[in-house]
C-alpha cells in the first residue's frame, strides 16, 4: 500500500508562503519522500497539530521548538534547518550621538523591543540585558506587540521598534539580523541608524517531527531536503524566497540559550 | 525623516507576493536611497516620480531572459531604419509617413549618418534599412549610402521612379556590394498600384526596378496592400511577374497596409504590438518605422548615444512582454 505523503505545517506570514511551500512540494514530487503541507495562521496551532498528529513535520520556529520540546518532554526531535538559522543573532541599534557603546550603556535608558512572542525582538534581548547585569528595573522597556502569534516573523514589530526609536520614543531598539539586513543595516541611510552590539548566535527556525514518526519516513525527506541545490535554478527559486543558499542538519546546541531565556523569564510552555 | 521610507518598503514588501507592486511616497532625498534598497535587495524600482515610488516585489528577469526566444534578427536593435527624409515625389495615399512633394525634408544628412551608423555597429546592429521619403530627391545620397553600406549590410527602399540624369549618375555611384535596393510595386498590373500611388507610377517603378538590375544591384521588390486586396489569384500574378523579371522569391514581399499617417484603413499597430525595430529620423528616434511620424512611437528626442536609444527600447520591450505573461497568468478560465 503506499503511504500518504508526509505533512509538513508552516505558518503563513507572507503571501509568498504559498509559492516556496508549492515549490518544495513540487521539489519532492516523485522522490522517495512525498510531501503535502497545510498552512496556519499562528505558531500556537501549528504546534497543537503536530502534537495531536493532524501534521507530520512543523516549520517551527525556535520559540516554536523550545514550545514542543517542553510540551512533549523532549519526545520530538529537529530534522533540518537553513544556513541561516545556524548563525542568527540580535543587533542592538541606536541613533548616532546617543553615547550608546555597549549593552551595559542601556542602563536607565529606553529600549525598544518587538513581539513579546519573538525570540530575536524580545525574548533573547531581555536575556542578553541580564547576562549583561541589567534587571527589568534598570532599563525602560518599551513593548511593541504586534503580529502576535507569529514569533517576529513579519518583522513588523521590529520596524516598529525602529519607528519608535527615530521618534525619540526609545533610545535603542533590539532586532534580528535579518530585520537590520533587510533595511540595508547602516548603510543606506548613513546618520540616521548604527549598531551598538550585537548578540552571540543562536539557531532560530527547524524541521520539528514527533518522536513517534518513523525514522524511515523522515530519513528519505530530510535526504531529498539537503540535495536542494542553489546551482539549479529551479531549486534556487525556492531557496532564495525562503532566505536560505543550503539546507543543513540542526545544530541542538543553538537553541542552550534560548531554552535557558524562556525558563528565566518564565515564559509559558502555551499562550 | 530618510529612514521611513525604507521601513515603509520593509513592511510594504514584505505583505505582498511575488511581483506585486507597492507604493511609497518620497521625502527630498529619498529616491537614491529607494533605489539602492532595490538594489540590494532583489526588489525593483518600477519609478519614482511626483513623491511616490513604486516598487515590485521580487527580483525582475533580465531583458534577455524576456527576449530569449526571439529570433537574434528580431531582437531590438538587431536592426536599424533611418529615415534619410520625408520630402517624396509621390503622395501615396497609404504613406505611414505622410510623405509628399509637399512634407518638410527633414534630412538626416550625411554627417549624422556616419555617427548613428559607427555607433550601429559598435551597439550590435546587423543591418540598416534607409527609408523616407523618397531618398533619391536628396543630392548626396551616394555618400550618405556610402557611408552605412562601408560599416553593416544595408537596404535601402525607393520608389525607383527618378533613376535618371544626374540621379542616376548617383545611383551609379553607390556600392553593389553590401546594398540593396527596395523598390515599391503593389501589383503585376498598373490599376491597384496607380489607384494608392498615382496614374503612371506603375510602369516608372516596373522601368526601375529593370535599370537597377541592368546596373548590377540587387533588387527587393515589396507590395503594400490593404486587406482587401490580397487575394490569392493577385498575389499569384505577382509573383509570376517578379518570377519573370528575375527577382529571386526570396526577394518579393507582400505586406499589410498599416493604419498609420495617411492610411485610415489597415492593421493598428502600437507600440505594445509592435516588435521594435529602432528608427532614427532628423526628430528623434522612434520604436518602429511605421510610426517614425507618429509622438505615441517617439522613443527620445536624442539621437547619441544611440546605445542609449536601443537599451531603452530593449526594456521597454521586455516590460510588454513581461506584462503579457503576467495578464495570462492573472486571468484563468475558471
Amino acid at each position: 500500500m503506499t503511504e500518504r505523503p508526509l505533512l509538513v505545517g508552516a505558518v503563513a506570514y507572507t503571501p509568498n508562503v504559498v509559492p516556496i511551500w508549492e515549490g518544495i512540494r513540487d521539489y519532492f514530487r516523485d522522490s522517495p519522500a512525498e510531501m503535502d503541507f497545510v498552512l496556519f495562521s499562528n505558531y500556537a496551532r501549528q504546534v497543537d497539530s503536530l502534537l495531536e498528529g493532524a501534521i507530520d513535520i512543523a516549520w517551527n520556529t525556535n520559540l516554536a521548538w523550545v514550545r514542543t520540546v517542553m510540551r512533549t518532554d523532549g519526545a520530538c526531535r529537529a530534522l533540518a534547518m537553513r544556513d541561516t538559522d545556524l548563525t542568527f543573532s540580535t543587533v542592538f541599534v541606536t541613533r548616532p550621538g546617543s553615547g550608546l557603546r555597549d549593552i551595559a550603556d542601556l542602563k536607565g535608558r529606553r529600549l525598544a523591543l518587538g513581539s513579546r512572542d519573538s525570540a530575536q525582538a524580545a525574548i533573547m534581548p531581555v536575556q542578553f540585558l541580564r547576562g549583561a547585569g541589567l534587571g527589568e528595573s534598570d532599563v525602560e522597556l518599551l513593548r511593541i506587540n504586534s503580529d502576535l502569534g507569529k514569533h517576529g516573523d513579519t518583522g513588523r514589530s521590529e520596524l516598529d521598534a525602529i519607528r519608535a526609536l527615530l521618534d525619540d520614543r526609545a533610545d535603542a531598539a533590539a532586532l534580528g539580523i535579518t530585520t537590520w539586513e533587510s533595511i540595508g543595516r547602516d548603510e543606506l541611510m548613513p546618520g540616521a541608524l548604527e549598531a551598538f552590539w550585537q548578540s552571540p548566535t543562536y539557531c532560530h527556525c527547524n524541521f520539528t517531527a514527533m518522536d513517534k514518526l518513523p525514522v524511515e519516513r523522515t530519513d528519505p525527506w530530510v535526504e531529498h531536503l539537503l540535495a536542494m541545490d542553489w546551482d539549479n535554478p529551479d531549486h534556487r527559486r525556492i531557496l532564495e524566497l525562503e532566505g536560505l543558499r543550503q539546507w543543513r542538519r540542526p545544530d541542538l546546541d543553538g537553541y542552550a540559550s534560548l531554552f535557558q531565556a524562556v525558563e528565566d523569564q518564565k515564559i509559558p510552555a502555551q499562550w | 525623516m530618510v529612514t521611513s521610507v525604507v521601513l515603509d518598503l520593509v513592511e510594504q514588501i514584505g505583505a505582498k507576493s511575488i511581483g506585486s507592486t507597492v507604493e511609497v511616497l518620497l521625502r527630498p532625498g529619498d529616491a537614491d536611497t529607494v533605489a539602492a534598497w532595490c538594489e540590494r535587495t532583489g526588489n525593483e524600482l518600477m519609478s519614482a516620480t511626483d513623491g511616490r515610488a513604486v516598487v515590485r516585489r521580487g527580483r525582475r528577469p533580465a531583458p534577455t531572459d524576456a527576449l530569449a526566444e526571439l529570433p537574434a534578427g528580431q531582437r531590438p536593435g538587431a536592426r536599424l531604419w533611418i529615415y534619410t527624409n520625408f520630402d517624396c515625389n509621390l503622395a501615396c495615399d497609404y504613406c505611414c509617413a505622410r510623405s509628399s512633394p509637399t512634407a518638410p525634408r527633414r534630412a538626416i544628412g550625411v554627417d549624422r549618418t556616419r555617427q548613428l551608423i559607427a555607433e550601429a555597429a559598435d551597439a550590435g546592429v546587423l543591418e540598416v534599412f534607409l527609408t523616407g521619403g523618397e531618398p533619391f530627391l536628396l543630392p548626396d545620397l551616394d555618400l550618405l549610402v556610402g557611408a552605412c553600406v562601408a560599416k553593416l549590410p544595408t537596404t535601402m527602399l525607393t520608389n525607383g521612379m527618378l533613376f535618371r540624369g544626374t540621379r542616376l549618375a548617383m545611383l551609379r555611384r553607390m556600392p553593389r556590394e553590401g546594398l540593396t535596393l527596395q523598390i515599391s510595386l503593389d501589383s503585376a498590373t498598373p490599376e491597384l498600384h496607380d489607384r494608392h500611388r498615382g496614374a503612371g507610377t506603375w510602369q516608372r517603378a516596373v522601368d526601375g526596378i529593370g535599370i537597377a538590375q541592368a546596373e548590377g544591384f540587387c533588387i527587393r521588390v515589396a507590395a503594400t496592400v490593404t486587406r482587401d486586396e490580397v487575394d490569392a489569384g493577385a498575389q499569384s500574378a505577382f509573383h509570376a511577374m517578379l518570377d519573370a523579371m528575375g527577382v529571386a522569391r526570396e526577394n518579393q514581399i507582400v505586406r499589410q497596409v498599416a493604419q498609420r499617417g495617411f492610411a485610415t484603413d489597415g492593421l493598428a499597430l502600437t507600440v505594445e504590438t509592435l516588435l521594435p525595430e529602432v528608427t532614427v529620423t532628423a526628430d528623434g528616434i522612434f520604436w518602429h518605422p511605421v510610426g517614425a511620424d507618429h509622438l505615441d512611437q517617439l522613443v527620445t528626442r536624442a539621437l547619441f548615444p544611440l546605445r542609449a536609444a536601443i537599451d531603452e527600447v530593449t526594456r521597454r520591450f521586455a516590460d510588454y512582454r513581461r506584462t503579457v505573461t503576467t495578464g495570462a497568468e492573472a486571468f484563468p478560465c475558471a
